[in-house]
């Protein structure tokens, strides 16, 4: 016996009538994690927008290009990196700035590394890291000493901060960008798109008249 | 979105007694201060659980509150209700997505997660195992189970744990066109021909037990809710969100010519509060231990999808990576 619905598409996929549970999934199953990164303006930097599971790198653009790029008006740029590739310093508390912990004599004994690394910054608890820029160096440790050469002296304080190294990520490219020219076109994601107040006045005004 | 009335494990009065006293009250003290707290903070074990468990019932509403809607895009009368009703599920099984990854932050897998609402040991929101019978049941979910659905999320966004915070923001963002949307559907039946009205009419007739069922039962107060209100994990009572639906909604429904089935239903003038018929709790306690008319189906529509796609994610495993818990 399978099983019957209301709905035609659930009676005519035939489902079984299970008399045993599901067996358990293994590990893995649902792959492995990514970061997703989203440049929504142009003149804005990049941020990260959150998380997809995939078993690769494209896929994982693909799903991230799905899960945080289809809705709004604009989009840019996406990356996406393996959770596993991100390095995460500890956060500080207080609002104290993370570069205030390094050392200065460190940052100008350092010289600059041979690897390129792409530093983000968490400024207020809560909401995303934001893409600060590149730095060159040959670990990840050390790229945090290089960005707070770059970017220690903004006046916001940094209270975490993702290291990735450049080769690590997917990056969209200039080709990309055609994906999301549909994008400003489907008014019918859009609450704007739905007007009923003129109906609701007519409505009213006929059941007053009669 | 669809969540709604988190049924929270109840908690004995000593849960909190192993914890370290110091970091509690410093745990606590960054709740009061209004920050938030991140995967990697120490917190009680007890808000851990709570949390898990009620973003995951959260993502599984999305995921199950998608097939009711889902069941009516092949079917929706005309092409553009058909772009709009597709571009809305999709949005809620993309809630599902974002909501799963918050919860992992937690220390709960995915796969963990989608067994147990399939074996039905997780929950899901009660008004998902009511069948849509005709479209304007798809509109009527569309516009005040979402409408329903906001009111608990808006509350919530503003809890003290930071991955569940964004997802919220994220799904609150999108689902202005969800209402609207659902909105103007049910204004195009409610004020067309006779037989669009009693359509509508008999729609609403059916749902709205279920609705007022949507909120959860009374809170009892207690020490249990109290500690969860105090960390912010829960942010109103179920009272007072149904108080604050029947407040924002029943005037709508009723400028439309719809009669809500509930002759108690009014206002107090004194307190200026709701007064309504209390909906069957005995009914809402069956279906929601798996004797409702949809509860079977439901779950074995997502059994199914789970198992049909099995070889699908064999075929792309990658058996030398590790799984990293999503970082925020």
């Amino acid at each position: 016996m399978s099983l019957s619905s209301l709905d035609p598409r659930v009676t005519r996929l035939q489902i079984p009538d299970w008399t045993t549970p599901m067996d358990a999934k293994k590990p893995m199953d649902q792959f492995q994690t990514f970061q997703a990164f989203v440049q929504h303006k142009e003149n804005k930097p990049i941020e990260h927008v959150g998380v997809v599971h995939a078993p690769n790198e494209e896929m994982a653009f693909l799903f991230a290009k799905e899960q945080y790029t289809r809705r709004g008006n604009t989009c840019f740029a996406l990356w996406v990196v393996e959770t596993s590739n991100v390095m995460v310093s500890p956060y500080t508390e207080k609002g104290e700035s993370l570069y205030n912990m390094i050392d200065n004599e460190a940052v100008e004994n350092l010289e600059e590394g041979e690897m390129p690394f792409e530093i983000f910054h968490l400024y207020k608890r809560g909401k995303q890291h934001i893409y600060a820029g590149r730095v060159m160096a040959d670990s990840p440790d050390e790229a945090i000493v290089q960005a707070k050469k770059l970017y220690g002296n903004e006046p916001k304080p940094v209270l975490n901060i993702w290291v990735v190294q450049t080769g690590d990520i997917l990056f969209s490219d200039e080709d990309d960008k055609e994906i999301w020219n549909t994008l400003s076109e489907k008014v019918y994601r859009e609450a704007i798109d739905y007007k009923g107040a003129d109906k609701i006045k007519q409505f009213k005004e006929e059941n007053q008249a009669k | 979105m669809y969540g709604g009335g988190t049924i929270f494990e109840p908690t004995k009065l000593d849960a909190l007694k192993d914890e370290d006293p110091i970091k509690l009250a410093e745990f606590e003290a960054r709740i009061e201060r209004g920050e938030k707290i991140e995967p990697s903070d120490w917190m009680p074990q007890l808000y851990r659980k709570q949390l898990i468990r009620m973003i995951e019932q959260h993502a599984h509403s999305e995921i199950i509150g998608s097939l009711p809607e889902g069941t009516w895009i092949t079917r929706a009368p005309g092409f553009k209700r058909k772009l709009a009703l597709m571009a809305k599920v999709q949005d809620e099984v993309g809630h599902a997505q974002l909501l799963y990854s918050a919860a992992e932050t937690l220390g709960k897998s995915r796969e963990e997660m989608i067994e147990d609402l399939i074996s039905g040991k997780s929950k899901y929101s009660n008004i998902f195992n009511y069948p849509a019978f005709t479209w304007a049941d798809s509109c009527f979910i569309s516009w005040l189970v979402d409408a329903g659905a906001i009111v608990n999320q808006l509350a919530n966004s503003k809890g003290s744990y930071g991955p569940y915070c964004r997802a919220l923001e994220r799904i609150c963002a999108e689902e202005a066109f969800h209402l609207k949307y659902g909105h103007h559907c049910v204004i195009h039946l409610a004020t067309g021909t006779p037989t669009q009205r009693k359509m509508m009419q008999e729609a609403l007739n059916r749902w709205w037990a279920p609705m007022m069922h949507f909120f959860g039962p009374p809170d009892k107060m207690s020490v249990h809710t109290e500690t969860l209100m105090k960390w912010k994990v829960k942010m109103a009572s179920n009272d007072d969100m149904r108080q604050q639906f029947l407040d924002m909604y029943v005037m709508k429904i009723r400028e439309i010519g719809l009669t809500i089935p509930d002759p108690n239903l009014r206002k107090d003038p004194e307190t200026g509060k709701w007064i309504y018929t209390e909906p069957d709790w005995e009914e809402f306690k069956r279906v929601i231990n798996g004797d409702g008319p949809c509860n079977k189906e439901r779950l074995a529509v997502r059994r199914m999808a789970e198992e049909r796609g099995a070889w699908v994610r064999k075929a792309l495993a990658a058996p030398k990576k590790e799984y990293i818990a999503p970082l925020a």
